[in-house]
């Protein structure tokens, strides 16, 4: 196991009794995100997501694969999510077995895999021998707390920006167009889940609030690496625009009431709002910046059509 | 061509995002750190290097890769400064510009070019200038590409990765670092790789001494 | 006259005899030669006997060297010494329970892991685990060293601290020391410690330090007084 980061207590009763008047070190609100920045490569489903320091690349690619034998109308979808000391020292490489890594795994794992978030039946190329099999790679370069979060964002914008090549099915024979021959396709991506972490501080002794009367408990949203080292509980709520739940996580912890949750859920719907429109007005700024290029090649297409 | 930036990432005690033709790559240098037991070198500072690729799980050729990169920095680091201390170098590919499959060249050289840089932004003591230039030899008149693109890769005969090390300001070539070849080329052709590939790297050194010396002046604006 | 130099040139002292290497310049054992080994300015300093060379480069992580005062945190105590860490994941390093005023084998410091002290590198050979103290060795007395209670710690890199520490005519504290009244302790590691009796104004100030690394001086006095109003006109 790699080193932890060594935090003074001088510097934990600074930042507790800054909650305990409404600061935070950013100057931030308590539930305030920080910017989210999303740029995206040359090619498709290449992007770089950072939400204040914090910054992760995602890289969708994809490959002709068999489908499972008891699923055979799906097409494979893996996020690998690996970290490595380019984060930061306290992670080491090749070894994603602690308890951080597994549940950010997890929880990104839920919110965009299991949720149905990508139309694996739409991967099918030939039912039980051919599919796509569509690979996130997420790659944590700066770590500043929020990792869930922003992994998120960038693996939804990553699927919602790439591009498959087309197929043309004829019998068993399947043709494979290539980039240059045939506008390729992009994925079917049916919801996009956001991923919202909460962070709870508790300034009183901690059995005051198993008791439930006096609930002085402090919750930020979106905490920053020195608020995680420090905060005693956290809870991620998964959702998307249409209002469905799609996951609440929460790993232990300060104990939490619920109407608080509740409380929380609709907090992270404003988010979930508001991020969910800025990825799609990246990404139509994104289209509109690469189509201008084939505007001026495309007389050929119109003819077509 | 060629661009790169420094202290891209703040955890890290330095960093660089070189950016060269079709090229991206992210370097990043923690040191000099507490090794684990099995790094410690009794004398000297212990390297971990890590390349991941941009897409898939790492191989061997990213295994290959991290051991020539290996090969170049060791020499040229002043190691016997952090006796039984380890210096993390991390890799990340963010846009390889060759297909993966075939070619490393201009990963390798990329890699090479972002470390320098990046050491230097994190402050470990080097010993000489380094640089390093991707080359290949197209069709039978033998003709060399410096810095091949991805097509003219493909259509090459044989690919090449030359690195230097330099001094007195990064003009004279002092020694080779390392230099790859890979397919069918003959010796005068290798000749020709190594003379155009040193004029080649003595320009790229110009570039990323630019780079530091913006570095520099950033890192010392409060002045 | 300082001149930009990185790794590979040549320092610009050339056929001197009687050179004195600071950091960032390095001797080969074999060949004798001397050749820097950072990026930053040349600082060379002439004097009656000799002349002195340095590197003035700019780094985040810090290696102990004699006779500079660092903000450290205690990690552990054992029998005779407190384990001292100056920088997450670097080396520890030794603080012993003797380096303390008036200490002897029964009078034992209080200090606890987690606590922060403000001491002086007493020993730092490459090869060895690095010394601090908190007592100043020539008088027995404890000159300002020791626990620093309560306050806040500021991360900033290690030229910009130099120059906070070592620059008399550097304008950001006086100017911070206008707007708030706070204590301050300077650890040459990059860390600032930092306490006030408000917490407003601490994070005011720790922001602002922060703030001005990547800012010119005259930028510094706008972004002070941009934190302060940010932070003292926002309600509870």
């Amino acid at each position: 196991m790699a080193k932890d980061i060594e935090i003074s207590t001088s510097e934990s009763k600074f930042l507790i009794e800054a909650l305990r008047q409404g600061l935070r070190p950013d100057l931030r609100k308590f539930e305030e995100i920080r910017d989210v920045g999303i740029t995206f490569g040359k090619d498709y489903g290449d992007v770089t997501v950072t939400m204040g320091k914090t910054k992760v690349h995602c890289r969708i690619s994809c490959s002709i694969a068999q489908p499972y034998e008891d699923r055979p109308f799906e097409g494979l979808f893996y996020i690998s999510t690996e970290t490595s000391p380019m984060a930061g020292a306290q992670f080491e490489n090749g070894n994603n077995t602690g308890e951080d890594e597994v549940l950010c795994s997890r929880i990104i794992e839920k919110a965009v895999r299991r949720s149905g978030a990508l139309d694996v039946e739409g991967l099918c190329i030939v039912a039980g021998s051919k599919c796509w099999a569509v690979r996130a790679d997420v790659h944590f370069l700066d770590c500043d707390g929020g990792f869930i979060d922003v992994s998120c964002i960038a693996v939804m914008c990553g699927l919602l920006h790439f591009r498959k090549p087309d197929v043309t099915v004829s019998g068993e024979q399947v043709t494979i167009h290539p980039v240059e021959e045939r506008e390729p396709v992009p994925l079917g991506v049916l919801h996009i889940p956001i991923c919202v972490t909460f962070s709870f501080f508790n300034p009183e002794d901690a059995e005051e609030n198993i008791k439930g009367e006096s609930n002085n408990e402090i919750c930020l949203i979106d905490a920053t690496l020195k608020e995680e080292l420090l905060r005693d509980g956290t809870l991620t709520v998964t959702l998307n625009k249409n209002r469905e739940v799609v996951q609440v996580s929460k790993a232990g912890g300060l104990p939490m009431d619920a109407l608080t949750l509740m409380d929380c859920c609709h907090k992270a719907f404003k988010i979930t709002e508001k991020l969910t429109d800025k990825i799609t007005e990246v990404l139509k700024k994104d289209i509109e910046s690469r189509n201008q290029h084939s505007a001026m090649l495309s007389s050929e297409n119109a003819r077509v059509s | 061509m060629l661009s790169a930036q420094t202290g891209i990432l703040e955890q890290v005690d330095g960093s660089c995002k070189l950016q060269c033709g079709e090229t991206t790559v992210i370097c990043s240098v923690t040191g000099p750190i507490e090794p684990k037991a099995r790094q410690e070198l009794p004398a000297q500072l212990a390297l971990e290097i890590v390349v991941r690729p941009c897409r898939g799980v790492p191989s061997t050729r990213e295994k290959l890769l991290e051991d020539q990169v290996r090969g170049v920095i060791t020499p040229v680091l002043a190691r016997y400064l952090y006796p039984r201390q380890l210096a993390q170098v991390c890799f990340q590919i963010l846009e390889s510009g060759e297909p993966e499959e075939n070619y490393s060249v201009k990963e390798l050289s990329a890699c090479i070019n972002a470390a320098f840089v990046a050491i230097v932004d994190a402050g470990i003591g080097l010993k000489f200038s380094f640089a390093s230039v991707p080359l290949s030899v197209l069709g039978e008149d033998e003709q060399i590409c410096v810095d091949p693109s991805q097509t003219d890769l493909i259509k090459s005969s044989s690919t090449h990765v030359l690195a230097l090390q330099l001094a007195a300001g990064g003009q004279k070539v002092e020694n080779i670092l390392l230099f790859e070849s890979y397919g069918d080329f003959t010796e005068k052709s290798m000749l020709q790789v190594l003379q155009s590939g040193e004029k080649a790297c003595v320009e790229t050194a110009l570039e990323l001494r630019k780079v530091i010396q913006h570095k520099i002046q950033q890192d010392f604006v409060w002045r | 006259m300082d001149s930009l130099i990185i790794p590979g040139d040549n320092f610009h002292v050339e056929g001197r005899e009687n050179v004195i290497l600071g950091p960032g310049a390095y001797c080969d054992p074999k060949s004798q030669q001397f050749q820097p080994v950072n990026a930053g300015f040349e600082v060379v300093k002439e004097s009656k006997k000799n002349v002195s060379v340095h590197v003035e480069y700019n780094s985040k992580r810090y290696v102990p060297a004699v006779g500079d005062l660092v903000v450290g945190l205690i990690t552990g105590s054992y029998s005779d010494s407190y384990r001292v860490s100056l920088e997450s994941f670097s080396t520890p390093v030794t603080l012993s329970y003797m380096a303390f005023p008036n200490a002897s084998k029964k009078n034992r410091p209080t200090l606890k892991v987690g606590d922060l002290v403000y001491a002086r590198v007493s020993k730092a050979d490459k090869e060895l685990e690095a010394e601090i103290e908190c007592v100043d060795s020539t008088t027995g007395k404890d000159a300002g060293f020791g626990l620093l209670e309560g306050g806040t710690v500021v991360d900033v890199s290690l030229a910009y601290c130099r120059e906070l520490a070592f620059n008399p005519d550097y304008a950001l504290l006086p100017l911070l020391a206008k707007t708030a009244q706070f204590e301050v302790a300077i650890g040459i590691n990059g860390k600032i410690w930092i306490k006030c009796d408000d917490v407003r104004h601490a994070l005011a100030c720790k922001k602002s330090i922060v703030d001005c690394q990547h800012y010119t001086p005259s930028e510094h006095k706008s972004i002070i007084t941009k934190n302060f109003k940010k932070l003292l006109n926002s309600t509870d």
